[in-house]
Order: structure tokens, then sequence, then C-alpha cells
């Protein structure tokens, strides 16, 4: 398996997880006229009204069924974005997008993209901001680190010590592919490791400090990180500790990184451990489920404790249903690096690879492998 | 003179809260199409959590004084207030459920003021003015007293809106003028903050006559909820300073500048109040307050704002007259076995609400 599949895993893994979450559906019904989802929100007060259970979902009368399908949607398409524009001045980049009345985006961007335009630079544009702790940044981190981890692989100078790579990654499965030197895989080898460690945590933080503060930030960073471990070959166990090392104890994502794990472990596998993240992490007090420092903790966790295994994490990820906008996605994106795009099931590599444009209307039809490959 | 300034402060806020109260979440184009200019507060109906939440945070500063903990504040927020949660939390802000959630999860503080999303919150900017009594004429203090209590709930912005409330009411009790009190609340938080950053465009656009300009500066457009301190504080300043610190034109300017009206017009209240003393609070408004109901803390039913402020001062003199340096002032502190109050009111120890019920 080469740095090239892993990156192609990272990258459809993650939009796996996008298309598996219920909003996904939600998402790529902008691409509907607006009239259907109006009658959608018309439907769902009928319920309330009515008080009926039967609750509507995402329909098309009229309109095209294509978005309907199992897709990607936002969280694919901000990956792909960053990897096109992975050689700009990140502040320039989303300069580029300041302005624009065509997209859809989280609120962390929105206010990060009204802050640019009147005039307010990171990191203001990420600190001044309602959700400043959310994980748009991660999933974009996804790019920065599959980049790091392929130069690493390549590199005379690899971040990962050639000891303590995976010789083969065994048969996609829970527990499968943990092998007893679990040791964190990032350690420099030398200064150049260690530049190339310090120039991704550089770049990343300056993405990240465009739209995110704080946890948001951080959540960046572990992503990162993490994603560089596997794409050059490093285990699991050795990318959640590279992500635990950027996650401070004494912040909300560190600790609730380190809770996750402690009861994911304990639960055994993921789906068991749903309930038991459901009941350490979330509080449901407040409207949105995006925050960093839950969707990052849960990732990681179920990435660990399925031992790398897209197929029994993501669902697991997918089945808390606050955060199952983006944690599936990371999720998927960290499991996907782990086993390379050729272990990833072969329907959903079909169904998750084109990108709808439902969040940013120029990657409409975009492959999304022609994407990783850009990177390879 | 300090008696009366405390006074007009915490009844400058309850008349700010119970104006701001119907009007709350909504934009300026909004309340004028409903209200025309809102200046009458709805008759029988009161305040909300912003009444008394401030009413505990003094009860709190009562009892501990200058030598509070996060630790005692935590502690008073599970005997006081977790137990006494029957059902709704009612008018609890995000910062509040979030901390209670995280203290029930056994958290203390400051993650208990991290663990939730909503740091930013203006929970207690909205409670902070007390702090500002207690440390008159010094505004250092009462910022640092306000965090004591704010990173049990709060984190960085939210913890700064508290601050910058708690220093300016500090200022405005020795009756500095509105641009001094400002300058006080700016000071006493980084300049690096969306915090100070919304509080100096607030000053400018009120100086360029802008409400527009203060909206595009400091509210968040694309966003929901009206909570965040850095918005909610920059806008009650600037009704205090479009009000010229008089009391009912700051809290009128204030109110009528919609989003988190009743947080941002108490906000102003607090301040001209401070500045202006319980006499500049219209006869009118005053009437309409009362004892709080304790519909979002049961714990402070029956308490009034005025007997509250007259005990934070005879607090604040104990204290400077050397007694019980750091403990309750004398006669605060329930005997033990008896059912606790925050605080056990001394109503001979305050003067008469002769205003509301004459």
């Amino acid at each position: 398996m080469s740095s090239g599949d892993r990156i192609q895993g990272a990258f459809i893994g993650l939009a796996i997880g996008d298309a598996a979450g219920w909003p996904a559906a939600r998402h790529r019904s902008a691409l509907l006229a607006p009239w259907s989802r109006r009658l959608e929100r018309e439907l769902d007060a009928f319920a309330e009204e009515h008080r009926v259970t039967t609750l509507p979902v995402p329909f098309t009368l009229n309109q095209p069924v294509e978005p309907l399908a199992i897709g990607p949607s936002d969280d694919a398409e901000w990956l792909a974005w960053t990897a096109l524009t992975i050689h700009q001045d990140r502040a320039e980049a989303f300069g580029g997008l300041a302005g624009r009345t065509d997209l859809r985006v989280r609120i962390s961007v929105r206010a990060a993209l009204d802050n640019l335009a009147a005039g307010k630079a990171p990191p203001a544009s990420g600190h001044d901001n309602p959700h400043h702790f959310d994980d748009a940044a991660a999933i974009r981190a996804v790019a920065f680190g599959a980049a790091a981890g392929n130069a690493a692989a390549d590199g005379p100078c690899a971040a990962v010590p050639a000891g303590r790579r995976r010789a083969a990654v065994p048969a996609d499965g829970p527990h499968a592919a943990v092998p007893a030197d679990g040791r964190r895989a990032a350690v420099p080898a030398d200064g150049a490791a260690a530049t190339a460690e310090a120039g991704l945590r550089a770049v990343v933080r300056a993405d990240a400090s465009v739209t995110n503060a704080g946890d948001g930030v951080h959540a960046a960073l572990a992503m990162a990180v993490a994603i560089a471990v596997l794409v050059a070959g490093g285990t699991m166990a050795a990318a959640v500790e590279a992500a635990l090392a950027e996650l401070p104890e004494d912040t909300a994502i560190g600790h609730a990184s380190r809770t996750a794990l402690v009861v994911a472990r304990r639960a055994g596998d993921p789906f068991a451990a749903v309930p038991a993240l459901d009941a350490a992490l979330l509080d449901h007090v407040y409207s949105y489920g995006v925050a960093a420092a839950h969707t990052v903790p849960v990732a990681l966790a179920l990435a660990e404790v399925s031992g790398g295994s897209l197929s029994a994490a993501v669902p697991a990820a997918a089945c808390l249903p606050s955060l199952a906008d983006s944690a599936p996605a990371l999720t998927g994106a960290l499991t996907g690096a782990f086993t390379g795009y050729r272990a990833l099931p072969e329907g959903w590599r079909a169904a998750a690879r084109t990108l709808t444009g439902c969040g940013l209307p120029e990657l409409a039809g975009t492959d999304l492998i022609d994407i990783a490959g850009g990177l390879a | 003179m300090k008696l009366t300034r405390a006074r007009g402060c915490l009844l400058g806020l309850a008349a700010g809260d119970a104006l701001g109260r119907p009007v709350e979440n909504l934009s300026p184009e909004e309340i004028a199409r409903r209200h025309g200019r809102l200046t009458e507060i709805e008759p029988g109906k009161g305040g909300t959590d912003d009444t008394e939440y401030t009413i505990f945070a003094a009860s709190l500063l009562c009892r501990y004084g200058p030598a509070m903990t996060p630790a005692d504040v935590a502690r008073e927020y599970r005997e006081q207030i977790i137990p006494n949660i029957d059902g709704p939390m009612r008018g609890a802000g995000f910062s509040e459920l979030g901390a209670v959630q995280a203290l029930r999860r056994g958290l203390e503080p400051p993650m208990s003021g991290m663990w939730h999303q909503h740091g930013w919150s203006d929970g207690l900017a909205m409670r902070a003015a007390p702090y500002g009594i207690f440390a008159t004429g010094d505004p250092g203090e009462a910022a640092r007293l306000v965090a004591v209590d704010g990173v049990v709930s709060n984190s960085v912005e939210g913890v700064y809106g508290g601050q910058a409330v708690a220093a300016a009411v500090a200022v405005a009790m020795t009756g500095a003028s509105p641009g001094d009190v400002v300058e006080a609340g700016i000071a006493a938080v980084p300049e690096d903050s969306w915090t100070s950053r919304n509080l100096r465009a607030a000053v400018s656009a009120v100086a360029a006559g802008s409400v527009e300009r203060l909206y595009q500066a400091v509210v968040v457009r694309h966003y929901p909820w009206t909570d965040l301190a850095p918005e909610a504080v920059a806008l009650a300043f600037a009704g205090y300073l479009m009000g010229a610190g008089e009391v009912e034109d700051s809290v009128v300017s204030a109110a009528n500048l919609g989003r988190d009206a009743d947080t941002t017009a108490a906000i102003a209240g607090a301040l001209a109040g401070a500045g202006r003393g319980e006499i500049a609070v219209p006869e009118r408004w005053a009437r309409e307050i009362g004892p709080v109901t304790g519909r979002c803390l049961p714990v402070v039913a029956g308490r009034h704002v005025l007997d509250v402020a007259t005990e934070l001062v005879a607090a604040t003199e104990n204290r400077a007259a050397g007694g019980a340096r750091g403990r309750a002032v004398a006669g605060a502190r329930p005997a033990a076995g008896v059912p606790e109050r925050a605080v056990a009111v001394d109503r001979s120890a305050g003067s008469s609400r002769s205003r509301s019920e004459g």
C-alpha cells in the first residue's frame, strides 16, 4: 500500500462518512428548488401541529432525484477546496470567497467571511466568531495532514521512522490492525523531520485561524498530525497519541478526547460505545452539533476502538444524531487514511467520490479521487 | 451618596430588564413597527433572569466578600441553584444551563465554564453590576472579582464581557462621565479581544451618530442567537453613550437597539443608574419593579433589588470598617439548620422601599 492510496483513503473515507450522516441529504437538497425545501419545512410543522410521528424526509416532488441519493456533501467539498488551494496563502484563499452569495457554509465560515469582508484579518476573523469552536478547520486539516504525511513517507527524512511503520495492513476488521508497538509514529527522526512537523503545524494554524479559535484550532492541529502519521504508514494508536499531544488537558477538547477514549475502550467496540459517548460528552443544551470538542473526540475514540475499520467506526459515529453532520466524516478520514482507499467498501467508494456542489457550486461534478491524486 | 448610586444601579438594571423583555431578539425595525419608540415597561410583568442572577451574584459577594473563590461559587451553584431546578430551567441562558450540566457531571471551574460551547454568552455581563458596586472606584478589583464568579459559567469573551461591565460600574459609582466609564470598561479587558474591538467600534459608531455603523461593527449577522457577550456589551455601552448617561435615555436607547434587549437595557440601566443615583430612575418605572418572583432562580424569590443594593453597600462598609474581612456580613449567614436562602435578609439594615411602595 502506498501513501498515495492512503491519501485517497483519507479523502474518500471522509466523503463516505460525510455521506453516511443524516444531514448529508439536507445539505444535498440545497440543489433542489427552494419551494421543495419549503414544503419539507411545512410538513415538519404539520407533524408538530397534528401530533403525528410520521416525520417528513427530504423529497423531490417534480424535481431531479439524483441529489437525494446517498453521496457526499459539505465536508467533502471543503476538503476538496482546501486541497485545490493548498499552495495559496490561507487568508488570501478565503478572501477569494468573501462577498460571494452563492455559497452554503458553516456559521463559523460565514462569520469569518463577513469579518474578512469588513477588513478583519486572521486570527481575529476566527476569534471574533460565534462558532470559533466548531470543526470546520478540523475537516480542512485532513488535506494538510495528507500532504505532509505523503512528503514524510516519500522523503529521505521520513517523519515516521521505518521501524515504526506497519509492514502491511491486515483485512478490514475491528482490532485487526493495531500492532503491539503503538508508539507515537510522528516522533521526528531528525532535524529535517522536526522542521517538517513545525511547518505542518504552522500552515494548519494559519488555515484554522481564519475561521476558528481555541478548541477549533486545537482540533485542526490534532486531525492534521493524526492524518500525517497514518498517511506516512503509522499505526492508529500512534495517530491518536499524536493527536492527543495537540490537545492540552486543560481545554474542553483535551478533556473530552481523553474521556471519549476511556469510555470507548471500556465499551470495547464502536457500536457498543455509542451510548457511553453520548452520555460522557453531550449535554444537549445547544442548538448545533458541530463543536470540535465533541466531534473530534468521538472520531478519535471510534477510530481507535475500531482498530482502524471504517466499516465499524463510521456507522457508529452516524448513530450520534446531533454529531452526525461531521463526526462520521472525521471518523472516515482517520480510518480511510489507515486502511487506504482500496480497502474501503466498493459500493461506498463509488457513491462518495463525486461532489455535487451543494456548498461550493464550482465543485459540482468534481471527482475527489482526482483531487486526492493532486496531493500524492 | 454611595447608597443612592448602588440603589440606582440595581434599580436601573431591573428597569432595563423589564423594559427590554418584550423586545428581546427583535431588530430595531421590528421594535419600531410594533412599538414606535419603546419607552414603557409592560405593566405587571417585571424582569427576567438578568435581575434574578444579579441578586444571586450580590448574595455571593455579601457572603464571601473579596476572598471569594471559584470553588465557593461552584458550591453555591450546587447548593442553591441545582437542587431547586424543578423541571425547566426558566430564563437560563446557554452559559448558565451549560455550567449547571458541567457541574452536575462533577467538573470544577474553570472547566465548568469551558466544557459547554457558550463561554461567550452574556450571562456574566448581565449579573456583573454588583461587583462594580462592591469595588466602587476600583475597576481592577471589580474585574478581578467578577471573573471569580465568571469562570464557573463562562470562558474568554464571556468573562471579558463581565469584566468590562463590572469595571465600568465601579467607575460609574464615582460619578464619572459616561466617556470615562466606558473607557474604564475597555481598559479592563485585553486590547486584543473581541470585546475590546467591539467596544471601541461602538464608541466610534456612537460618536459618528450611526446606528447602522454600530450594527455593522458589532452585530453578527448570520447567527440566530443574540446572547453573545461581545455584541451585547457593545450594544449596552452604545445605548448608555447615546443616552449621555441619563437613566431613561440610556435604557430606552439600548432597548430600542434590539437583539438581547433585556440584557443590554439592563446593563445600560446599571451604568446610568450608578452614575445618576436612585432618584434619576423614572418614577413610573420604579413602580413596576417589585420583589422578584424567583421564576428563573427560586432561591432569590421575594428579594427586591433595592434591598440587595443596600445590603451590598453595608457589606462593603463593614469591610472598610475592618470587620469580618473576607467573611460574610454580620447576620448574613443563616444559622445552621435554617433552610438557606443565598443571603438572609437583614431587613432592618436596609432603608425602606419607599419609592416602590409610595
